[in-house]
């Protein structure tokens, strides 16, 4: 043993006041009694009585004197030496993934682990040192800057929690390796269970790296995708697939639930390393969301250690989707950009077999003028004759150049500069302002009548390279999206846990929030058209309501999944590789001291205790039990 | 000390009733109202004897004479007094307990319990017509050593007057005081102590100095609450009263138990050397009314009828 602040011993000096004040306090009050004969009797009789008299008599001094060498003993902070984890500026990173949720540890979580492992090493430092703690989950998150006081260290560890999402080990080693800065004895403490993936990426860090894995098992079986989609014509499907992560087969029975309603729960066993994927019959059509479930029969030896990746939620795509019909003799082009453009379900038809029945938010007229109009938004590529009471088509124009696009919000992205056209159609409509035009007249024509708006393409896809160019998809994009603005998520059924979720506000839209799979709701921060929701830890299906005015115009589910075979694929790993160095859990003997003045001060609190009840035992003793005594007395006589 | 009368009427009156009495009744000096042993001079017929020559030839029963030719004296019952000695103890420890002590009422001060039991027994006395001497025991004041002796009703006020004057004060050596009392060469008699018996030489030989000279000794010991039961606590030094000599003490609960039993047994003890001597021995806690002295202790034992 030996200490920290040894000068602290002057402290000591203390015990000469206290000495005097024992000395002062001695000096006793005065009483006059009417005669002492009797009390000289009775102090006789009593020291004949108990020796340890005079030891009571100073026990209180004693014990004062001996808080004191407690006290000093512990402001000289004493300490032994112990085998540390690492020492010098401790960068310690404690892996928050969704993996360290696994419960095949002693401590209960691997989290709870890599928690008292981190710990341990608080505990371990030594005068002088100064640690870090990051947590690294979807965010990199600094728990506690560079500090030497373990009491705050010890509350930023014991005050964390696992996420439920990937950890960004990139930033945070990024963030430990900017402290190492300046640093000569930089020491960096990687606490996971091995579920980094990108490892070659990583930057590099100066100093000593240290890996203390946790976790014991692989033994995991996830839900490792679901999906839905919706066909014309045909009632909505449903993919799942079922990934067993473990060395051994996993029974596992496979439930779905449509609106919370069952409509399918199967039994499976899924041999060890591979994927299932369970068939699932028709879904009900109009359904709004999809849970589907694994859990394990009862009494089945397979040990699943890590629930959370046991679930997962989609929602109906058609929910949110913008449905389109292409009227089109055939046209590669154009059925290309409609099948990749996102929250678009495309329908298509031909102009002999004219407007189909159904409805539709948008139809695309190519080559083709019909002779009634369907109630819809309209796009008209190259109309071949005139719709009257809404647009004339003229004569055919050669070789427009030198295409111009008009300053409109609308075509903000449209690149027409290297668009070579070779004819197109003089097509006038009133009510239609040229968003593109060029030297012989408009190439794109757009206005509203009524409600709905319309938009003209004056030439043929097949005379000009337009859909070889970017500027194609953007195009039709745009018009697509004036025609039907978008629902206010972008991907409402693919959402990765802890990834951030852009909303777009339309219309008197001015608010949102989303009600979390827990019930907590939060309101959508940023600000203008794009609102952000970044708290997408928790796995399951969320609710986005959007108000206009204070009321609630719209409401959205979204899925939020977790979804990664690198978090859900739990073997703890003994080594890592970051850049080119590869991290073992062989620990480099490094000395620590561990400090216990705590203790010390606990006993002097003690110790004081104990001479409070002896002084008020002694100062009280007689006046409590006077009456008593006096009553007795009383009663005898 | 305020100067406010030592008894009030109704408990005068009560004590007008009352007498003294000795066990052995005394020869007195002159008539007193006590029937005497021997035969005396009273009207009161006892005996006749045989004439002897010197007899008094008025107590001749010439009736008998005349009838039996014989000589014969008649013989009275004689009628005497009781020499009645009061012996106050006027040493400073009986001036408690004072206003300063600890936890101590001036309702319990042990020297007006003292002074009040004195003037009922001298007025007592008085009022039967005994012999009284007062005489305070020690103490160093200007007051007069002693009243008396004193016969007769009358003397009351100045009984009264001398109670007033008294002061504690000063050191008592009990033993020396009361052997030099009984050496004074006095008219022994009925001798009543009130005293709190605080003499570390004890007063076991002043005892028998007065009952070897014919006393018969009643000793009434009186003590405050406060020194019976102490309400003291802490580190104390305490100052005798009397001789100024301190004594250090850490009082605590297992002390205060130690000094009670302390005078338990100092008072077990003086009873006993009391008991062996017949001396009349009478404990007074000053909580207590002074008349319940008279009225009860004392009358208990026969010294008060």
């Amino acid at each position: 043993m030996a200490f920290l602040t040894p000068l602290a011993v002057i402290a000591a000096a203390l015990a000469i006041p206290i000495l005097l004040l024992y000395m002062l306090r001695l000096r006793r009050r005065e009483v006059v009694v009417s005669s002492t004969f009797l009390w000289g009797q009775v102090l006789q009789d009593r020291e004949a009585n108990t020796p340890w008299q005079r030891l009571r008599r100073n026990l209180l001094l004693l014990l004062q004197l001996l808080i004191l060498l407690l006290l000093v003993l512990a402001l000289m902070r004493p300490y032994i030496t112990v085998p540390a984890v690492s020492a010098g500026q401790i960068a310690v990173l404690i892996d928050a993934s969704a993996s360290m949720n696994a419960t095949d540890s002693a401590d209960g979580t691997r989290f709870a682990e890599a928690q008292r492992r981190a710990l341990e090493v608080v505990d371990t430092m030594r005068a002088g040192d100064s640690m870090t703690v990051i947590r690294v989950g979807a965010v990199p998150e600094v728990l506690s800057p560079y500090t030497d006081d373990r009491a705050a260290l010890r509350a930023a560890i014991q005050n964390a929690a696992p996420g439920r999402a990937a950890g960004d080990w990139n930033a945070a080693l990024t963030l430990a390796a900017a402290g190492a800065l300046g640093s000569e004895d930089f020491a960096a403490v990687i606490i996971s269970d091995g579920g980094i993936d990108e490892a070659d990426s990583l930057p590099a860090i100066p100093g000593a790296l240290q890996y203390l894995p946790v976790g014991a098992s692989g033994s995991n079986t996830a839900i490792t995708a679901l999906a839905t989609r919706a066909l014309p014509g045909q009632p909505p499907q449903a993919f799942a697939q079922i990934t067993n992560y473990g060395d051994a087969d996993a029974d596992v029975i496979f439930s779905l639930r449509a609106d919370g309603a069952l409509i399918a729960a199967d039994s499976y066993t899924i041999p060890a390393g591979t994927i299932l994927t369970p068939p699932i019959d028709a879904l009900p059509v109009g359904f709004a969301a999809l849970e589907a479930a694994i859990t394990f029969p009862a009494g089945s030896a397979y040990r699943d250690y890590l629930p959370t990746d046991n679930a997962a939620w989609t929602v109906s795509e058609a929910s949110a989707a913008r449905r389109a019909i292409l009227i089109t003799e055939g046209n590669l082009f154009l059925e290309q950009v409609m099948r990749i453009l996102p929250a678009v379900q495309t329908f298509q038809g031909t102009p002999d077999r004219g407007l189909p029945s159904g409805d539709y938010d948008v139809y695309i007229f190519d080559n083709y003028t019909p002779t009634t109009l369907p109630d819809g938004d309209l796009l008209f590529i190259n109309p071949p004759v005139t719709l009257p009471g809404l647009f004339q088509v003229g004569a055919e124009s050669e070789a427009a150049g030198n295409p111009r696009v008009a300053d409109d919000p609308r075509l903000a992205f449209v690149d027409f500069s290297t668009v070579n056209i070779r004819a197109f159609r003089q097509v006038t409509a009133e009510w239609a302002e040229p968003l593109i035009a060029a030297d012989g007249g408009a190439l794109l024509l757009a206005g509203e009548i009524g409600d709905r708006q319309i938009a003209i393409l004056t030439f043929a896809l097949a005379d000009s390279d337009l859909p070889l160019q970017i500027a194609f998809p953007v195009l039709i994009s745009a018009l697509l999206d004036w025609f039907q603005p978008p629902g206010a998520l972008a991907d409402s059924a693919g959402v990765r846990a802890g990834e951030p979720l852009s909303i777009r506000l339309a219309g008197d839209i001015d608010a949102g929030r989303v009600i979390a799979p827990d019930g907590t709701m939060r309101p959508l921060t940023g600000e203008g058209a794009e609102r952000f929701f970044a708290a997408t830890d928790l796995p399951g299906l969320y609710m986005l309501e959007l108000f206009a005015n204070g009321e609630v115009v719209e409401r959205a589910p979204f899925a939020v999944n977790s979804f990664d075979p690198a978090e859900s694929r739990i073997a703890p790993r003994q080594t890592v590789t970051l850049g080119e160095s590869t991290l073992d859990d062989q620990v480099e003997q490094t000395f620590g001291q561990q400090e216990f003045w705590s203790w010390l001060a606990l006993a002097a609190l003690i110790v004081l205790l104990i001479e409070w009840v002896a002084y008020h035992r002694r100062l009280n003793g007689p006046t409590l039990l006077q009456p008593l005594v006096r009553r007795a007395n009383a009663g005898v006589r | 000390m305020p100067e406010q009368p030592l008894f009030d009427e109704k408990t005068r009156r009560s004590l007008e009733q009352l007498i003294l009495q000795a066990a052995k009744v005394r020869a007195g000096a002159i008539k007193g109202e006590r029937r005497s042993i021997k035969r005396g001079t009273s009207i009161e017929f006892a005996d006749t004897r045989a004439y002897s020559p010197g007899d008094d030839l008025r107590r001749l029963d010439w009736n008998a004479y005349a009838r039996l030719e014989r000589p014969l004296t008649r013989l009275f019952e004689d009628e005497e007094d009781l020499a009645v000695h009061v012996l106050i103890d006027s040493s400073a420890s009986m001036d408690y307990p004072r206003p300063e002590t600890d936890g101590g009422s001036p309702a319990h001060h042990k020297f007006d319990f003292a002074r009040r039991l004195m003037a009922g027994l001298g007025y007592i006395s008085l009022t039967t017509n005994d012999r009284l001497t007062v005489t305070r025991l020690g103490g160093e004041s200007a007051a007069p050593v002693q009243y008396g002796p004193v016969r007769g009703r009358g003397h009351g006020a100045g009984l009264l007057q001398f109670a007033a004057g008294l002061r504690a004060h000063g050191t008592t050596d009990l033993n020396a005081a009361l052997k030099s009392y009984a050496l004074r060469g006095q008219r022994p008699g009925l001798c009543l102590v009130i005293s709190d018996l605080f003499s570390p030489t004890g007063l076991v030989d002043g005892l028998n100095a007065l009952v070897g000279k014919g006393y018969e000794v009643a000793i009434v010991q009186v003590l405050a609450p406060e020194e019976v039961e102490p309400a003291l606590a802490g580190d104390l030094r305490l100052i005798d009263s009397e001789t100024g000599a301190a004594q250090e003490i850490s009082m605590d609960a297992g002390l205060r138990d130690l000094y009670i039993r302390r005078v338990r047994a100092w008072r077990d003890g003086l009873r006993q050397d009391c008991a062996k001597r017949g001396v009349h021995y009478v404990e007074a806690i000053t909580d207590a009314p002074w008349e319940k002295v008279i009225l009860y202790d004392l009358r208990r034992l026969g010294v008060v009828r």
